[in-house]
């Protein structure tokens, strides 16, 4: 028996998160990578507007829009700005090369399923099979952290984990309560606004936003 | 008796805060931080009395809101002897301070020096009185933590640093120790309260037990300073304040000594394996030798009083030891001797190590240096401090009519008792330990001719030994207290025996003052009379006749007695300082008999007048000891734990992504491990 076409609706958005994820692994420019970022917000804002639709739950529409506002206008603006004065255009620097990233993330998505395996059929909300494609976008969110030196491109990571995040709370429990997610994005918005400030005195303090230079603090 | 106890307390929490309330006034600062420190040793002193005289020991607790944690404290007669040792060394060290801190004015500040010592007083009397196993381990902590301050009070001085980074490493290891036995305790009983670990709900397993000896061992052995886990305590016990010193030495030392009969004989109940009280023994033996060997090396007055410490445990060890033995194979009137013994030399020490520690620094306030070869010559210039420093080392050499005598014959006595063991092995243990007490002896007597000898005999050999002055009256007022007091201990065992017979009664279920004191009380027996007894008063009273005769003798057909002033007779050379013996060649032949032991290595450098070889210029000759343990047991340990963390600090990148690795890579184990 196929799930109801909802359901099917709601796993191809998520699906689409993914692509996305992978897309921003891949991709060497910045400025695309903010992009990329932008469409996934742009995704998960029409994943939450599904889920909505389908459960007359009517919060998650505000948290769509805000989706829309914040993390697909306001943010990658800023991104854009800090990517312009600092002068880098393409990231360069990487811990862990394109291919091997890649691959990297396809085990992350099956640890993902694995991991969620033994939870998914105790669900029985229509979302709940993007509770493991949540899983995998955090995973390699917390994985871009890792494997990209440039700040910029760890601050693009850190928010697409948030992105995991917010799809996984709407998959599992149809979203949080709304207070909490209002919450949420404003910490985003800070988060961001910090990270920009950060990468600025990294760009002063070493004429390079490149973290590995924080090694050199030590001692 | 819970009144007394307030007034204790109040007395030294006051002493902590009057003094940094007060305007910089030195007079007035010291006044009030030793004026509440005397009321509270001198409460403390009667509270022991009374807690030692009382048939039920008294309780008391404050509730706390943290868990597990009760203030409660409890005065059986062994806390009560404890806090009486603590209380009579403390109001000693009490007194000295009021003249010996203006030594510190202007270097130190008075008001930290002064809350840091009633802190210190207070929280040793807490340890000793504590009934809840958290309470005891917060005041034993406080205790160390305080000691350690006090250690570092001369931090400017390199040296001193480093003693008190040594010692806080130590008693930290120490500590740690004894918060496992507690935990294996509170296992099986689920609470702290030391009622919990005295009757545990089923007794613990075998292991467990064994357990629980050895960390005791290691954990309160570090602070007495049982060899091999003393070396922190030559470094840290001189580089303290001289006050100081003596209550680490005399009093701080003895709060493990306190614990392990507190755990050994209380909370296991008395129950153990023959080879328990052998290892105890064997250390204790071990401790006692090479402690004293190691004094008998040192030049630095307070350096060797520390070594003594390590030796007096040692015999107070070998007593606990016998005790322990003995109660193992049900002798219980034995047990109770060895422990009593043991006990008994517990006060004594603590008298007449602290008065010989306040001699030292007497010497070190009138002359600015601990350094046995600068001495000399000091008796004519210091005859108090000389006269109370020989009583302190007449005492700890064991020489009769002094305390020390009478518990360390008290120790050979219950060694010597072995024969009733069943044990082949034992018969020859205990005899072969009293062996090594008797070289001790020897030794420690050896030792004291040197360090008072050296020190006040003969000329001065420094410009600082000849402008030396008597030192001021508080100072003299406390070495000459513990001074009588050593002496009273010494002639009135019959005073003190009935006493600790109630600290040990409890323990081993029997009473031995009827068997101990024979002849009404005038002379001290082992338990039974036929084997050896001994009575100080008349030892003392014969000693003195002795001395009578032999003047009289002098008197009677010496001739005529004209008494005339005059230099010591040197063939017509003029007597240098230059000519004398120093502490180096004092000890010279032991260095050579013990040579195996020292491994010592000698420097002599000459240099030669340039006209002919056969003229020296200059020599200059040194030597030191291989400090053994340091060398073979504790440097290895301690390059093995930097190179470990020097693999450790590989991790330590400094990399963010790095750390964010770590951080993802724990993440992906737990969700898998959780699958």
């Amino acid at each position: 028996m196929t799930p109801p076409i909802g359901s099917q609706l709601v796993d191809l958005g998520s699906a689409l998160l993914l692509l996305t994820c992978f897309g921003i692994v891949a991709q060497r420019r910045l400025s695309a990578c903010v992009d990329l970022f932008a469409l996934q917000s742009i995704f998960l804002a029409l994943t939450a507007t599904l889920v909505a639709l389908l459960t007359g739950i009517h919060h998650i529409y505000i948290a769509a829009a805000l989706t829309i506002v914040i993390k697909a206008i306001v943010i990658p603006r800023i991104l854009k700005k800090v990517i312009e004065r600092l002068n880098v255009s393409r990231e360069l620097v990487m811990n862990i090369n394109v291919p091997a990233s890649l691959l990297i993330c396809g085990v992350l998505v099956m640890v993902a399923f694995l991991i969620t395996q033994p939870i998914i059929p105790f669900g029985h909300l229509l979302t709940r099979d993007s509770l493991a494609i949540a899983l995998a976008i955090v995973l390699i969110g917390f994985f871009t952290m890792i494997a990209r030196q440039k700040a910029v491109t760890q601050m693009i990571a850190f928010l697409v984990m948030e992105n995991g995040l917010f799809l996984g709370a709407t998959a599992a429990t149809y979203g949080m309560p709304l207070i909490v997610e209002l919450g949420v994005f404003f910490d985003v918005l800070v988060a961001a606004l910090i990270a920009g400030i950060y990468t600025n005195r990294l760009q002063d303090a070493f004429d390079s936003v490149d973290t590995a230079h924080l090694s050199e603090l030590k001692e | 008796m819970l009144n007394l106890l307030w007034i204790l307390l109040g007395g030294y929490v006051a002493g902590i805060l009057l003094p940094l309330c007060l305007p910089r006034q030195p007079k007035a600062q010291i006044i009030t931080t030793t004026a509440p420190a005397i009321v509270s040793t001198s409460t403390g002193v009667v509270l022991g009395l009374l807690g030692l005289t009382s048939s039920d020991p008294i309780t008391g607790s404050l509730a706390s809101t943290i868990p597990l944690l009760t203030f409660a404290i409890r005065i059986d007669p062994l806390a009560a002897f404890f806090v009486l040792t603590i209380s009579l060394a403390g109001l000693a060290a009490s007194i000295y301070a009021i003249g010996y801190m203006r030594h510190f004015d202007g270097h130190t500040s008075l008001p930290v020096l002064g809350a840091l010592f009633n802190g210190f007083l207070c929280s040793m009397t807490v340890v000793v009185l504590a009934d809840n196993g958290i309470f005891f381990l917060i005041a034993w902590e406080l205790m160390s933590l305080l000691s350690y301050f006090l250690v570092v009070t001369e931090h400017e001085n390199a040296e001193v640093r480093y003693a008190g980074l040594f010692y806080l490493i130590m008693t930290q290891v120490g500590t740690a120790f004894i918060i496992l036995t507690f935990l294996i305790f509170f296992q099986e009983g689920g609470s702290f309260a030391f009622d919990a670990f005295r009757h545990p709900e089923q007794l613990l397993p075998e292991n467990m037990r064994t357990i629980a000896f050895l960390m005791a061992l290691i954990g309160f052995g570090t602070k007495a300073g049982i060899v091999p886990l003393h070396v922190w305590l030559p470094y840290a016990h001189p580089a303290a304040p001289s006050h100081i010193s003596a209550l680490m030495s005399g009093v701080m030392i003895k709060t493990a000594i306190y614990a392990l009969i507190r755990v050994y004989f209380d909370f296991l109940g008395g129950q153990f394996p023959w080879w328990w009280g052998f290892v105890v023994l064997v250390i204790g033996a071990v401790s006692a030798l090479l402690g004293v060997m190691y004094a008998l090396m040192e030049h630095d007055l307070k350096g060797l009083l520390a070594y003594h410490s390590v030796e007096n445990i040692g015999i107070i060890l070998l007593g606990i030891g016998a005790g322990m033995i003995f109660q193992t194979y049900g002798l219980k009137e034995f047990a109770a001797l060895g422990l009593l013994a043991g006990l008994y030399h517990t006060i004594n020490h603590a008298m007449f190590k602290a008065l010989l520690f306040l001699g030292a620094g007497s010497l070190l306030y009138a002359t600015h240096t601990r350094n046995m070869e600068e001495y000399g010559g000091l008796l004519r210039r210091m005859p108090w401090t000389g006269a109370c420093f020989l009583i302190g080392a007449v005492s700890i050499a064991a020489l009769p009519p002094t305390n020390g005598f009478v518990s360390e014959w008290l120790v050979f006595q219950s060694l010597f008792l072995s024969f009733h063991i069943p044990d082949t092995f034992l018969k020859l243990i205990l005899p072969l330990a009293a062996a090594m007490l008797a070289l001790t002896g020897a030794l420690a007597l050896a030792c004291f001719a040197k360090a008072f000898g050296i020190s006040f005999l003969a000329l001065p050999r420094s410009t600082y030994a000849r402008h030396a002055r008597e030192v001021p009256i508080p100072m003299r007022v406390a070495m000459a207290f513990l001074a009588t007091v050593c002496i009273a201990l010494g002639l009135g065992p019959m005073v003190v025996v009935p006493l600790l017979d109630r600290v040990v009664a409890p323990f081993t279920g029997v009473s031995i003052e009827g068997q101990v004191l024979a002849l009404d009380g005038w002379a001290l027996a082992t338990v039974n009379v036929e084997f050896a007894s001994l009575s100080p008063p008349i030892l003392a009273l014969l000693l003195g006749a002795l001395s009578v005769l032999g003047l009289g003798i002098v008197a009677a057909f010496g001739g005529l007695m004209r008494k005339r002033y005059y230099k010591t007779w040197g063939c017509g050379i003029n007597l240098t300082p230059r000519m004398e013996y120093t502490a180096t060649g004092f000890v010279q032949p032991i260095k050579r008999v013990f040579s195996s032991i020292y491994q010592p290595t000698v420097k002599l450098e000459t240099e030669f007048l340039h006209e002919s070889q056969y003229f020296a210029k200059r020599r200059r000759f040194e030597f030191h000891v291989e400090p053994v343990f340091q060398k073979y047991l504790y440097d290895p340990v301690l390059a093995l734990v930097t190179a470990l963390a020097g693999r450790l600090r590989v991790i330590q990148a400094g990399s963010l992504h790095l750390y964010l690795a770590y951080i993802f890579v724990t993440l992906i184990v737990l969700l898998l491990f959780s699958v």
